[in-house]
């Protein structure tokens, strides 16, 4: 137990310090993250709501390959965007591997899905009755649809904030992609990992208060907009 | 009698189930038309295809003695001439103001014509003083009314009611009733369901019978 008091007080000390690698490891993730979660949603959102709003013949196969993406492990996501980005993969030549926008490529297919599924979730709960009122008041097909997505709109947020901590609290791709490395790629995730195996348990702790910290302001933002 | 709406051998199916057949109707224009039946008749559907918003699955609409065409420019330009107000309406997210304003911004009107028409539509259901209430804060009765003002800012050709005063209270019921009653006089077509026998006589309107999806009872002439 003296152990876990003394390793929290010391990270405490080292957040408090604003110790230059926990400082690094913080803005690499926070920057990867949000990037990635910025594209994701550039994608995933136009994705659940066409998927939502339209039918289509295959539209059930396409929802349940939506949620088997979902699920599919952050090191096989890993694992197919480094035999890509590698040398001898087919973008090799951009020399892409163990760099941040590597690491955002695999946050956009990890995070993708995630937004698209429930911006989904979201039309599909949506109350029947607005597009068909917007309709009948004259609006058209995009105001309509726009509408739709104002009123469906923390809905939308909550798919954006989901795809955003499934990036943020990733190891595999963050370490296979983007190689650990110290001040460049190293994130709070993979630096996580990498203090405790050498036995810097301080360390990791304060990246995990750290981790913890941004999950929770993240969320009480989206109960503040919700509030309002 | 000029002709708002003709049918003309219109069914409308969902999978086999036959929801609409009508062989032949028309609506004249200015007329009020109380549209009767039991549950499943298929007084909404038929609603639904005065409103534009479901292709008739075989069969012809004329509105305003030209034949609909069913592809989404067209059916846009025709919903901006007709609205259909529901027995439960949504309100949107916003203040009365916003909600009533709506299909005024869908079409263009903005500014002092936009306020002008909001504050005459609210005045006309009784709700003065409530443009700048939280619309979903309000009781079923004043929705109801809110829902109305909305559909009557728009000053459209036809008015689709769907029950409109099925969960409204007395003396609310009055004054909606007074102004549809009033609305034939300026010209619009109103086809409204009712399940209450007596409110085709309040409303002095012509009546139409569905049954299993068919016109049981042509409507007779007009009184008026």
């Amino acid at each position: 137990m003296d152990f876990l008091v003394s390793s929290f007080a010391s990270a405490l000390r080292l957040i408090g310090s604003f110790s230059p690698d926990v400082v690094d490891a913080v803005g690499t993730s926070l920057a990867v993250s949000a990037g990635a979660t910025v594209f994701a949603a550039l994608f995933g959102i136009p994705l659940g709501l066409l998927v939502g709003l339209s039918d289509f013949p295959l539209k059930r196969l396409v929802v349940t390959v939506l949620n088997t993406l979902m699920a599919v492990p952050t090191v096989v996501v890993g694992l197919v965007v480094y035999g890509f980005l590698s040398r001898q993969g087919p973008l090799g030549v951009l020399g892409l591997l163990f760099t941040p926008t590597a690491m955002v490529i695999g946050g956009v297919l990890l995070a993708a899905p995630i937004v698209a599924n429930y911006s989904l979730a979201s039309v599909r709960g949506a109350d029947p009755r607005i597009v068909p009122t917007a309709l009948t008041l004259g609006a058209g097909r995009f105001l309509a649809v726009g509408t739709l997505i104002g009123e469906i709109r923390f809905g939308i947020l909550a798919a954006v904030i989901a795809g955003f901590g499934r990036v943020v609290s990733e190891v595999g791709v963050a370490m296979m992609l983007g190689g650990n490395i110290r001040g460049y790629t190293r994130t709070m995730t993979t630096a996580i990992a990498l203090e405790t195996s050498k036995g810097e348990f301080a360390f990791a702790m304060a990246l995990g208060i750290v981790l913890m910290t941004v999950a929770l302001l993240v969320n009480l933002f989206l109960n503040l907009l919700q509030k309002r | 009698m000029r002709a708002m709406y003709r049918l003309d051998s219109i069914r409308k199916c969902y999978g086999s189930i036959v929801a609409l057949d009508i062989d032949e109707l028309t609506l004249g224009e200015g007329r009020l038309y109380t549209l009767t039946g039991p549950n499943g008749a298929g007084k909404s559907t038929l609603l639904n295809l005065l409103a534009f918003l479901s292709p008739p699955t075989s069969g012809e609409i004329f509105y305003s003695g030209k034949r609909v065409d069913w592809n989404h420019g067209s059916m846009e330009e025709h919903r901006r001439k007709v609205t259909l107000l529901h027995q439960s309406p949504y309100l949107f997210e916003g203040t009365v103001y916003d909600n009533v304003a709506f299909g005024l911004k869908a079409r263009g009107i903005q500014g002092e014509a936009q306020r002008r028409r909001v504050d005459k539509a609210l005045d006309g259901v009784g709700l003065q003083g409530f443009r700048d209430r939280k619309a979903r804060e309000l009781s079923g009765g004043e929705a109801q009314r809110v829902a109305m003002a909305r559909a009557l800012a728009l000053e459209p050709e036809v008015l689709l009611l769907d029950e409109p005063l099925a969960n409204i209270d007395r003396e609310t019921t009055g004054s909606l009733e007074t102004v549809i009653a009033s609305l034939p006089a300026r010209g619009t077509t109103v086809v409204l369901i009712t399940h209450d026998p007596d409110q085709p006589d309040r409303l002095n309107g012509e009546s139409i019978l569905l049954e299993g999806g068919r016109v049981a009872i042509p409507h007779p002439p007009v009184r008026r």
